[in-house]
């Protein structure tokens, strides 16, 4: 599903040189919930961003579904972000002046598809996350909890290869952490492949497996089962 | 589709939710194209109004032959009569009349042949006129006149009366024999008009066995081209034959400065308007720089963020461009009697009734404002669309993102300051035929100026910044030193705002500049060659210019020096001439007594040869525009068309004047009178005995000559202040859009603070958290304010003054020659500096409050 050969990447901060990823080899079946773990600034953000393609590597091949991520054009790149990636933020990254509906409808809307013919898809998906009562409402009628939701439904509306997750519930209380947490269990039960950064070894054990980061490369890969 | 999508559910709802700075971009754009519509409806209006005029008056002619201004022999008429294909050849003079009562209102007087101008033209009696069995007729009679019924309404005249009209034999007095319906001639001139015999009306108008035009007409069959061509060969050289239409073309070409300057102002205008568009995008893109990551992310292309934000722009600019129509009559309807005035003043009477507009020129101001801003949104949206996911969504700093201090940014900004440099010193080293001798050059040179400028604005601030920390900042309070350092961590957004106040002062700097250094080279002039104590003139104060003025026999010198107190009086006489095309301006005075106290400034030539070659020698002076025009020195010789044929006259001193930007010449009246057989004047200059007052003076020849006729005896220092309020008043349109610049900066200044303030709601709830006062919280965004005010005003007026001189080579220099000094303007550099510091300050204001009311728990739960 997604796969890294020797994935480098290296950023110019000032006059300092700084490696965020070493050469970190990496194969993700399908289905696979695969929590990201390691210390701030082990390079899990920069690992996410290179699978979802919102960053290329300095060096090393990356591939989703057997497509390189590597060498192309940004058009090509961005495509695959909107029809193969669902992205998950700690922040939700909503847009303040679309509703709930609007904001799950955004990638197809992208792609050219009339709103009267998504709107349907995204209400279900809002339904799915427990939102359905609250559609055309804009963020800041919304919690925290209910924005991430919609940020899961935002995410899923491509039906994608994967979910990237970056700290999901960083930004949330444990209760609702919990049930974000469930959301994405019960997707990956579903055959959802997720790929979800966290610092928090509780949430990482919602995975199937483990892999720890630390200074950019690769410390731990662990496999928890099925579950 | 995905585009429509962006619109309709991106877009749109940006416009719903922020109403405030939409509305202000709409403001902005909408005041630009209102400037630009209303400037091309006066341009528009007064040219119609020379058209109408024309084609009123013209009648049936279909050619009209035309000689010099003061007429010429009506011997000629034969000659064109005799042509083979003429029908009706009519002879015509065309003057300027004042009725000596009333409202002293100035008219035109048409003086045709009452027998037979019925061929050509028709005359439509009011009913109370109907009695007349053909009123034409009765002005065979010397006194007899017609009026318009406009003209006699307003005036309060009825038929029979006896009216007195300013003509060159003094006030004369004449019966109104009808009143005419407005139409054909009637109206002509706005209706300002009134009809005489042509044998009445030469030795009236100082005209004997002289007429004005030859309007004609030819037989079935002839062809205009075969027509003018036979004609204009039955004729001496100087002479012109052209259609109603090429006189309307002429009149075109001799406003053609006028023209020129008023499209820069156009030009300026929908310059604004872009930069409006430029700062609302630039500020849209900086404050949605997060929404543009998480499209991005989400997987929206390059190309699609870049026509979600040209697409906005056009959105509101096409809004905004209908409304602007609308403010755009306003404005012409204010400004066009002001504007026909300053026509008056300096060319030919106009008298605009009513305002030009179609529909097509709308349509192409509201294409030329969506254009202009389609062009100037895709900078800051192509800079949008080079955002990256990654640092967008990340909470980076400005100043770490720094999408305005690229390096091709730098590089853009170097190319198009290199460029104007390149045209305009192409420009200033082309000879007079080459193509880059022009205003458009310049223009370009002026545009590409204030690119490159803006672009530069983030480097600028940063310098400035910097400069700032290093000199001021350590002598300053806490609060300072803040509003500092927020500066210069978000230098991008920031630079928008110097753009607008820089933008806005460059203007106003330019144009002050400009306008001084015309009023002083002007005055200065006038200064050096009106020296005389008292300036007597009829009809029009300003006669020596190209205002219409009623004449006065020249032979008037000699009664007004026998007036106590008159040491001499000297006439002046001017008349204009077909050369190449333009419409020369000839003046005669007398050259020896002139120069005894008046200082001609030479820029080539002789003062003595002046004196020795020019009186009653055919020699002429070339203003300093045409010689470099014609690349004429001095000893070289130029044919110029009299009425008795084309005459060789040797230049003798090239000269600075600027009563004319088509050229002048000058020559001794004696010569003038000999070759023109023309023995008027339009204003005596008058010299004061010494020890005698001038006013006393000057009540003495108003004693004396006001009985017999109308006259302006104007000491010179009120004839200085007419020229002074003229100049003033042929730069309203330019006031008028520097005001609005001015306000454009204001809302751009707001809307960048405004946006500042809402994107440091977190960090404002710190500051108040740790014990800042809501005060110095406002203190701190208002000193931001001020700061970025001084920036843009030192760049605004560095460029300003730059810009004043490139478009006072361009639209003046050009024209009226290199002796027109470019004079910075210090005293408006001083205000604009003041003023973009202040108005900055106060746009700063509402954006304070909105910092100071900044709740402190909810700030700090702000994302």
């Amino acid at each position: 599903m997604i796969k890294l050969t020797n994935a480098s990447k290296k950023y110019q901060q000032g006059a300092r040189e700084v490696h965020a990823l070493k050469e970190v080899s990496l194969d993700i079946r399908k289905g696979e919930f695969l929590s990201v773990m390691g210390p701030s600034g082990s390079g899990k953000s920069t690992l996410l961003n290179l699978m979802g393609g919102l960053d290329q590597p300095s060096s090393g091949e990356i591939f989703i579904d057997t497509r390189p991520l590597h060498g192309i054009s940004d058009d090509e790149l961005t495509l695959i972000r909107r029809r193969r990636v669902g992205f998950i933020f700690q922040f939700f990254n909503l847009l303040p002046i679309l509703t709930a509906v609007e904001n799950v409808s955004l990638p197809l809307l992208l792609e050219g598809t009339p709103l009267s013919q998504i709107k349907s898809k995204a209400i279900d998906l809002l339904g799915q996350v427990g939102l359905g009562e609250r559609i055309e409402h804009r963020p800041e009628q919304l919690s925290g909890g209910e924005m991430q939701r919609v940020a899961i439904a935002r995410a899923l509306i491509t039906s994608p290869a994967v979910l990237l997750a970056d700290e999901p519930t960083g930004n949330l209380d444990s209760h609702t952490s919990e049930e974000i947490f469930m959301l994405l269990r019960n997707l990956n039960e579903e055959g959802q492949t997720i790929v979800m950064v966290t610092h928090d070894s509780r949430a990482a054990a919602y995975g199937t497996r483990i892999i720890t980061l630390k200074d950019g490369s690769l410390s731990e890969d662990i496999r928890l089962g099925e579950h | 589709m995905d585009f429509i999508n962006l619109l309709s559910h991106i877009s749109l709802k940006h416009i719903r939710f922020q109403k405030a700075r939409m509305f202000m971009a709409v403001c902005g754009i909408c005041l630009g194209v209102a400037a630009m519509v209303s400037i091309d409806i006066v341009n528009r209006s007064v040219l119609k109004s020379f058209e109408d005029s024309i084609n009123h008056v013209t009648g049936r002619a279909a050619l009209q032959v035309t000689g010099a201004d003061s007429g010429f022999p009506e011997q000629m008429l034969d000659k064109v009569r005799n042509v083979p294909g003429v029908e009706y050849a009519l002879p015509v003079i065309e003057t300027n009349a004042n009725l000596a009562g009333g409202k002293e209102r100035s008219f035109m007087i048409l003086g045709v042949d009452s027998l037979q101008d019925h061929q050509i033209r028709n005359y439509s009696l009011t009913d109370k006129s109907a009695d007349i069995p053909d009123p034409l007729l009765f002005l065979a009679k010397k006194d007899s006149i017609l009026l318009t019924r406009e003209m006699a309404v307003r005036e309060g005249i009825k038929i029979d009366q006896e009216i007195q009209v300013q003509t060159v034999q003094g006030i004369k007095k004449f019966t109104v024999r009808g009143l005419l319906d407005p139409e054909g001639p009637a109206k002509a001139s706005g209706g300002d008009i009134a009809i005489m015999d042509i044998y009445a009306a030469q030795p009236a108008f100082g005209k004997e066995g002289r007429i004005d035009r030859i309007d004609l007409s030819f037989l079935p069959g002839e062809t205009l081209n075969t027509m003018k061509d036979r004609i204009q060969s039955a004729l001496p050289e100087g002479y012109y034959v052209d259609t109603p239409a090429g006189r309307s073309r002429q009149v075109e070409i001799l406003l053609t400065r006028f023209r020129k300057v008023i499209g820069l102002i156009g030009f300026m205008a929908i310059f604004v308007g872009m930069y409006l568009i430029y700062n609302a995008v630039s500020i849209s893109v900086v404050q949605r720089r997060k929404e543009i990551g998480i499209l991005r992310a989400l997987g929206a292309t390059r190309v699609q963020i870049i026509t979600l934000f040209i697409g906005e722009a056009l959105a509101v600019s096409a809004l905004a461009s209908f409304l602007g129509i609308g403010l755009g009559i306003v404005f012409a309807k204010l400004t066009v009697g002001v504007v026909a005035q300053s026509v008056t003043d300096m060319y030919l009477k106009t008298s605009v009734r009513e305002l030009t507009f179609s529909w097509d020129f709308l349509i192409k101001d509201v294409g030329i404002g969506i254009i202009a801003s389609f062009a100037a949104a895709a900078f800051p949206a192509f800079a949008g669309a080079r955002i990256t996911p990654v640092s967008a969504i990340r909470a980076v700093p400005y100043s770490e993102d720094g999408f305005l201090l690229n390096r091709k940014t730098r590089i853009a900004s170097a190319f198009f300051i290199l460029l104007s440099i390149l045209i305009f010193t192409a420009y200033k080293t082309a000879g007079p035929s080459s193509a880059f001798r022009s205003s458009a050059a310049t223009f370009s040179s002026m545009i590409f100026l204030v690119l490159g400028v803006s672009l530069s604005t983030p480097a600028f601030l940063r310098l400035f910044m910097a400069g700032f920390h290093r000199f001021f900042s350590p002598r300053m309070g806490a609060g300072v030193r803040l509003a500092g350092l927020n500066l210069q961590k978000n230098i991008s957004r920031n630079a928008v705002a110097v753009s607008a106040v820089f933008y806005s002062i460059a203007m106003f700097v330019s144009s002050s500049s400009m306008i001084y250094s015309l009023n002083r080279s002007f005055l200065d002039y006038i200064e050096a060659v009106e020296r005389c104590d008292i300036l007597v003139s009829s009809g029009h104060p300003l006669a020596m210019g190209g205002a219409p003025s009623i004449p006065m026999p020249e032979e008037m010198w000699k009664d007004i020096e026998k007036v106590p107190g008159v040491l001499s009086a000297d006439p002046f006489r001017k008349t204009f001439l077909n050369y190449d095309g333009r419409r020369l301006f000839l003046g005669a005075i007398d050259i020896v007594r002139s120069m005894e106290y008046n200082q001609y400034i030479l820029t080539a030539g002789n003062r003595k040869d002046i004196r020795r070659l020019l009186p009653h020698q055919d020699n002429i002076m070339v203003n300093e525009g045409f010689a470099a025009r014609y690349r004429i020195k001095p000893g070289d010789f130029l044919v110029l068309p009299t009425p008795n044929g084309p005459i060789r006259f040797g230049v003798t001193a090239v000269v600075v004047s600027y009563v004319s930007d088509s050229g002048s010449i000058w020559m001794d009246i004696n010569t003038y009178q000999r070759h023109w057989r023309d023995h008027l004047a339009d204003n005596f200059a008058v010299r004061v005995k010494p020890n005698e007052s001038i006013p006393t003076v000057r009540e003495a020849i108003l004693d004396r000559f006001g009985k017999e006729r109308k006259i302006f005896a104007l000491p010179s220092r009120e004839f200085k202040g007419i020229v002074r309020d003229m100049l003033g008043r042929s730069f309203t349109l330019t006031n008028a859009v520097n005001i609005i610049t001015l306000i454009i900066a204001g809302l751009g200044i707001i809307i960048t603070l405004l946006a500042s303030v809402l994107e440091r709601t977190r960090e404002i709830g710190v500051l108040r958290s740790i014990g800042m006062k809501r005060g110095q919280v406002s203190g701190v965004v208002i000193i931001e304010s001020a700061l970025l005010g001084a920036a843009g005003g030192v760049l605004g007026s560095a460029t300003g003054v730059l810009i004043g001189w490139i478009n006072l080579e361009g639209f003046f220099r050009l024209d009226l020659g290199a002796s027109v000094q470019y004079h910075i303007h210090f005293v408006s550099i001083g205000w604009s500096l003041l003023l973009s510091i202040v108005f900055s300050a106060l746009a700063g204001l509402y954006p304070a409050r909105r910092a100071a009311k900044t709740n402190i728990v909810e700030a700090l739960a702000y994302e």
